[in-house]
């Protein structure tokens, strides 16, 4: 009788109806595969927000084909009555919660991060530590690449209980900050007004977003903290690299001294 | 031939872009597509070997009876001050100004030696040509972008706006012009451009064809006149296409492309000066790289975004999240 009533949830499936499952699955399965290399092979053509825009149609793209191919295919094979879906519902929830719990919840995960857009490809973000340009954003999880080139996994999981720190949030503006430690005798108004100089200077910076000076007094000198954004996000450590460089070459130039930070400040390093 | 004078100097706030008919703004997106998916394969040897047509001067009269009418009564009051002639690269408001200036004998100011410059010494600048009336023809000569070069141009733009350097014209490069409000973001006074070229103008500097194609013209060149000449001297020659952004530039070309368009061209050394990122070498390949594409030329020794290349590389600038200028 079980048997009986499982059978009577589907409906009895054709042979035409086997080749228009297998013809929209394919021709899912293509859109979607194609959209993963034309869209990347486009950005990678851009800059700015028309990068960022190209690379964020991936995920969406591949959601929607998702869904459509769904609501094509499941009334072909399930009698759609409300008994029906609540019974089918019902059994998945079962297998779910047992087997699949961590996985069909990044596949949820997933499909919330594309419409909720905590990141999207070509956004910087740090997830348990971990910082990185968000290169693809999967099924399951989202894959970054740090800035020592290695590839790190993340489930989309981690989008119910942990922290997301994007760094651009979509957009092309990234502020990068570079600091400056020197010892507490020298004039800060002079030093200020250079480092706003050597970030105005710099041929990374985009000039259309504000320059920062923060000055902070510790026990062992004072920290400077520039702020200014590079033109392009993927910018940021040669920017940094350059505020860096130039900044020490200047603020040699008018004599001002580095802190040399005393043991019982320096950061602990683990091997 | 019409009579009637179409140059206007307008206040930069008044600037409009000619419109673009339907068909411009398609070549032009149609452009910026071909721009973005550059052809790695190198121009004709024989095309290489051609210059580009004359790129013809026009005649600057009319722009100065322009000029005249609208700065007469302040030529009159005679009062100490400023007025600032914002010029877009190749528009020739710069020869304008110094036209200008010679029929009202007022003295074209010399810009400062890198010395002065980077010690700021304005008074050891200005004492030796101090004069009631005068032009500064190059405000991008007065600065460079490295952390010595912008307190000079800093300094004496107070002394300029509060009239302490008697009457005089300054004539800005819109690009430098765009950076320097950055730099010194005090807004100035008395700004002042041409008006964008329209048909009519266009055909009063010596452009003779339908007027359809002269307001696509205008629309294309920006309302530029000496760029809307450049690029009639390209569309009457079958033999010659504007370059384009070779395939293979990246942010060290963007970084040469924008130093000389905001100084509006650069010695070798100089360059240098303003982009240490680069190494010498680096430099010198992009330099090359630029040169052979036509987008750059060296003549007496500076080096300079060419007026057939602007379009391409402005729309790269522009491409890439740039501060680009507002014309």
């Amino acid at each position: 009788m079980e048997t009986e009533k499982i059978i009577g949830l589907f409906k009895t499936v054709t042979s035409d109806a086997v080749i228009e499952i297998a013809l929209v699955i394919a021709f899912s399965v293509a859109i979607i595969w194609l959209s993963q290399r034309v869209l990347p092979w486009l950005a990678e053509h851009l800059h700015g927000k028309q990068r960022l825009f190209v690379l964020a149609l991936i995920p969406t793209t591949r959601v929607i084909v998702f869904i459509l191919a769904t609501i094509w295919i499941v009334p072909m094979v399930i009698e759609t009555t409300v008994q029906n879906m609540i019974a089918i519902l019902g059994a998945a929830g079962l297998a779910i919660g047992f087997a699949m719990k961590d996985y069909v919840s990044s596949l949820i995960a997933g499909i919330v991060a594309v419409y909720e857009l905590p990141y999207r490809p070509g956004d910087w973000i740090e997830v348990d530590g971990t910082y990185g340009e968000v290169k693809h954003i999967g099924m399951r999880a989202v894959e970054m690449v740090t800035p020592d080139d290695t590839v790190v996994f993340v489930p989309h999981l981690k989008l119910w209980n942990n922290l997301i720190h994007n760094a651009n949030n979509g957009g092309p503006s990234l502020m990068v900050v570079t600091d400056f430690y020197l010892s507490a005798d020298h004039d800060a108004h002079q030093v200020k007004q250079l480092l706003e100089d050597v970030a105005l200077t710099s041929p990374y910076v985009q000039l259309k977003q504000p320059i920062v000076v923060i000055i902070k007094e510790e026990p062992w000198g004072t920290h400077y903290r520039l702020k200014a954004y590079p033109i392009d996000p993927r910018q940021q450590f040669q920017f940094m690299t350059d505020l860096t460089a130039r900044g020490k070459a200047c603020l040699r130039a008018i004599d001002v001294k580095f802190a040399n930070l005393s043991p019982e400040h320096a950061v602990p390093v683990t091997p | 031939m019409s009579t009637e004078n179409y140059w206007r100097v307008i206040r930069l706030a008044e600037f409009e872009r000619p419109d673009a008919p339907a068909s411009t703004r398609l070549q032009q997106l149609l452009q910026h597509i071909r721009s973005l998916f550059p052809k790695s394969d190198e121009v004709d040897e024989d095309e290489q070997k051609d210059d580009f047509p004359g790129y013809r001067e026009f005649d600057v009269a009319p722009a100065v009876e322009a000029l005249d009418e609208a700065w007469q009564e302040w030529l009159e009051e005679s009062e100490p001050g400023v007025k600032f002639l914002i010029s877009p690269p190749f528009s020739g408001s710069a020869n304008i100004a110094r036209a200008w200036a010679k029929q009202h004998g007022w003295q074209q100011l010399q810009a400062p030696q890198r010395e002065l410059l980077s010690g700021v010494q304005v008074d050891d600048w200005w004492q030796p040509q101090a004069t009631e009336h005068w032009l500064m023809d190059s405000l991008s000569d007065y600065w460079q972008r490295h952390t010595n070069g912008l307190a000079f141009v800093r300094t004496l733009l107070p002394k300029l706006i509060r009239g302490e350097l008697g009457q005089g014209v300054v004539v800005c490069d819109s690009w430098s012009f765009a950076f320097l409000q950055r730099a010194w973001p005090a807004s100035l006074p008395n700004v002042y451009c041409f008006a964008a070229a329209n048909e009519k103008l266009l055909k009063q500097v010596g452009i003779q064809t339908n007027s359809k194609k002269l307001k696509a013209l205008a629309a294309r060149a920006f309302g530029n006149v000496g760029l809307a000449l450049a690029l009639w001297a390209v569309e009457r020659n079958a033999d010659h296409s504007l370059p384009s952004i070779p395939s293979d530039c990246g942010d060290e070309t963007a970084f040469v492309l924008y130093a000389l368009l905001l100084h509006n061209g650069l010695p070798g050394q100089q360059l240098q000066g303003v982009l240490p990122t680069l190494a010498a070498d680096q430099l010198d390949v992009q330099l090359l790289q630029l040169q052979q594409a036509r987008l750059i030329e060296c003549k007496s020794e500076h080096w300079r975004i060419t007026v057939y290349g602007y379009l391409a590389v402005r729309d790269f600038l522009k491409s890439r999240g740039y501060f680009v200028d507002a014309f």
